[in-house]
């Protein structure tokens, strides 16, 4: 059987890493070159980039007095960060075009990240697929709960409604050729909370690729919880990861001890 | 450049800062959370935390805490041998550059703790050459003292396995707001070389002026090896105390006889901070004007107004009062300490302004925003 993935996701804001809680409230952690350096050593098995920047000014947040270069694209922050990443790596935020993925692919990655418009025109999932090879599509899904209970996917950073069904569209996004779901939620990104289990059964019950969890992970027993009670064949977490020294690594050694076959 | 609504730092700070749709800074928001905190909670949580890392049978120290010798050296002293009652071994980085008064208090924490301490010196001559290089490569001529202060310690931890250091507040959390309460983030190597250190090494330093890597073995971090096998693990008290400076200070003076600076500094109206180094709220924040256009004045009066003690204008006042200052005194002092003449300090320094922050006039004099100008 496949090992089981731990998957760090660096959300860049500006040309910053930060954390985020509830895809509203930011905290600036630092330079994604140097997180590619430490979590490169720290036993990970691939990284996601995603841009979330609501602008696109890369520079206006950093240091004039730091040692790195400034960067001023997320294509050249991705170009940077690839030389020098030892693990698969997967880019996403705001790519609307098979030329987009071309200047990521270019760059380095490994694979591209598609959500919004994977939504708006699901046909770049086809088009993508057929060029690049589905193991490089992956289709991200941000999930928000509605007051009835019922999930929605949400599309532009959390701040337009769809009218999608999670599992209906995890199961359209797989028909039309993407490699892999990143699945998110909305209500529970930065709570520490855990993930939201239901949501992940959910989706991994109805698809035959990977599912890759994320949202909410607070303690590492979250990650476990992700793999055996939600099925999902890789964990995900961004805000978790940037609190301790060598978390990934401690991360691993909890899930390994927890019985998950993972790669240390 | 806009300014925070409810402190007064400016959004190009030297800590990153995040405004929301008020306006409002990350560094605000995250001392809004200290209020929502169950502090009784929290102690419990360090005390059962202590208890695991207390040494077997006594056979070693319980845990490190590296101290300057200020008023949150003796504060984190007394909770963590009076509260918590561990057998602590302090450890000292000294930068060779000690107000008086903070050279008394420092001498004074093993006379009040009833605690081992080791104070590490760096050879004067390095050290020279490392304000000189230093000021020159980044505009910052204390950067041995980030480096050594967030190194040196860890060393130890290392060498003698010593598992759990304590650590005050954690800077960017307490300024800029860069986690919250709830994440418990501790220290790590990467936030020592990306933040204190900012992306420079021991192994820059190599080089120039002849220094040599047998000068900079102090500078250098355990590695990711040793890190793993040792097992070091840095807390932050500030994550587990309701951290006020202002009554830590107060506290510290009664208990033990802490002395705060006698002389006012030229760009501060605080007495209790920074007199571990005379430079720190002297010519290396005038650097920090120079860069980012705002210095010690502003850090003081946004955790002041935070925590209640001053309002935004009264703050604004002590920015407008302090911020732009050249302190003579303290200039002086350091250019003879080098051996640099001023006007090359000032050409060198000028190098460093960030074209955010800083435009010329007509006349061809520097000039910002400022935040008594804003609507």
């Amino acid at each position: 059987m496949l090992k089981k993935r731990l998957i760090p996701c660096m959300l860049l804001q500006n040309g910053q890493i930060v954390k985020s809680i509830g895809f509203s409230d930011y905290q600036i952690i630092g330079n994604p070159k140097i997180a590619i350096k430490f979590f490169n050593a720290w036993s990970v098995d691939e990284i996601i980039f995603l841009d979330i920047s609501r602008e696109k000014e890369y520079t206006k947040r950093i240091r004039t007095d730091y040692n790195f270069k400034m960067l001023y694209s997320f294509a050249e922050i991705v170009l940077e960060c690839a030389k020098i990443c030892f693990v698969p790596l997967t880019a996403g935020g705001g790519i609307k075009t098979i030329d987009d993925m071309l200047v990521l692919f270019k760059s380095g990655v490994d694979k591209v990240c598609i959500n919004t418009y994977a939504a708006k025109t699901p046909n770049l999932i086809t088009e993508s697929a057929r060029k690049f090879g589905s193991q490089a599509i992956v289709v991200s899904i941000d999930v928000k709960k509605k007051s009835n209970g019922k999930y929605e996917v949400f599309i532009a950073g959390g701040s337009e409604s769809t009218g999608l069904d999670p599992v209906n569209w995890a199961v359209k996004a797989q028909k039309l050729g993407a490699g892999e779901i990143f699945l998110n939620s909305i209500d529970k990104d930065g709570s520490l909370s855990g993930y939201d289990l239901g949501l992940i059964k959910s989706v991994t019950s109805a698809v035959n690729i990977p599912v890759i969890a994320c949202g909410g992970v607070g303690k590492w027993q979250d990650l476990v919880d992700g793999i055996k009670i939600g099925n999902a064949i890789a964990v995900s977490a961004a805000n978790i990861f940037h609190f301790t020294e060598q978390s990934t690594k401690h991360a691993k050694k909890y899930m390994v001890d927890s019985g998950i076959d993972v790669r240390i | 450049m806009h300014f925070c609504k409810k402190c007064v730092y400016p959004s190009a700070s030297a800590v990153k800062l995040t405004f929301d749709e008020h306006g409002v800074c990350s560094g605000c928001r995250v001392a809004e959370e200290k209020k929502k905190i169950d502090w009784d909670k929290r102690s419990k949580m360090l005390k059962d935390l202590a208890q695991k890392y207390r040494a077997r049978n006594g056979g070693n120290y319980d845990c490190i805490i590296p101290v300057s010798g200020g008023k949150d050296s003796y504060f984190q002293t007394h909770y963590v041998t009076k509260v918590l009652r561990l057998k602590p071994l302090l450890v000292t980085y000294h930068g060779n550059n000690y107000l008086p008064e903070g050279e008394y208090n420092l001498s004074r924490m093993r006379q009040v703790f009833d605690v081992d301490h080791i104070i590490f010196r760096p050879s004067e001559k390095a050290l020279i050459k490392l304000n000189r290089i230093c000021f020159k490569k980044m505009g910052d001529m204390n950067w041995h003292a980030h480096c050594g202060i967030f190194t040196y310690p860890v060393q130890i931890a290392v060498k003698f396995k010593i598992k759990l250091i304590v650590w005050g507040e954690h800077g960017y959390m307490d300024l800029g707001g860069m986690y919250s309460l709830n994440d418990f983030p501790e220290m790590t190597a990467k936030y020592r070389f990306e933040h204190a250190c900012r992306g420079f090494d021991w192994y820059d330093m190599v080089g120039d002026e002849g220094l040599r890597e047998q000068d900079l073995f102090w500078a250098k971090y355990p590695s990711e090896k040793e890190l793993e096998e040792s097992g070091v693990r840095g807390i932050y008290l500030g994550n587990y105390v309701d951290w006020d400076a202002n009554v830590h200070y107060k506290l510290v003076q009664k208990l033990y006889g802490w002395q705060e600076a006698r002389q006012p500094f030229e760009r501060t109206y605080r007495r209790f901070s920074n007199l571990d180094d005379m430079h720190e709220n002297g010519i290396h924040d005038y650097l920090k004007y120079i860069k980012f256009g705002y210095g010690r004045a502003t850090d003081h009066a946004c955790k002041d107004i935070r925590a209640g003690y001053i309002t935004r204008e009264k703050g604004i006042e002590m920015v407008r009062k302090h911020d732009y200052v050249k302190p003579r005194r303290d200039l002086e002092r350091w250019l003879k300490y080098i051996g640099m003449r001023e006007a090359e300090f000032d050409r060198i320094a000028d190098t460093f302004r960030d074209p955010r922050v800083w435009r010329k006039n007509k006349k061809g004099k520097w000039e910002k925003d400022n935040i008594w100008d804003e609507k």
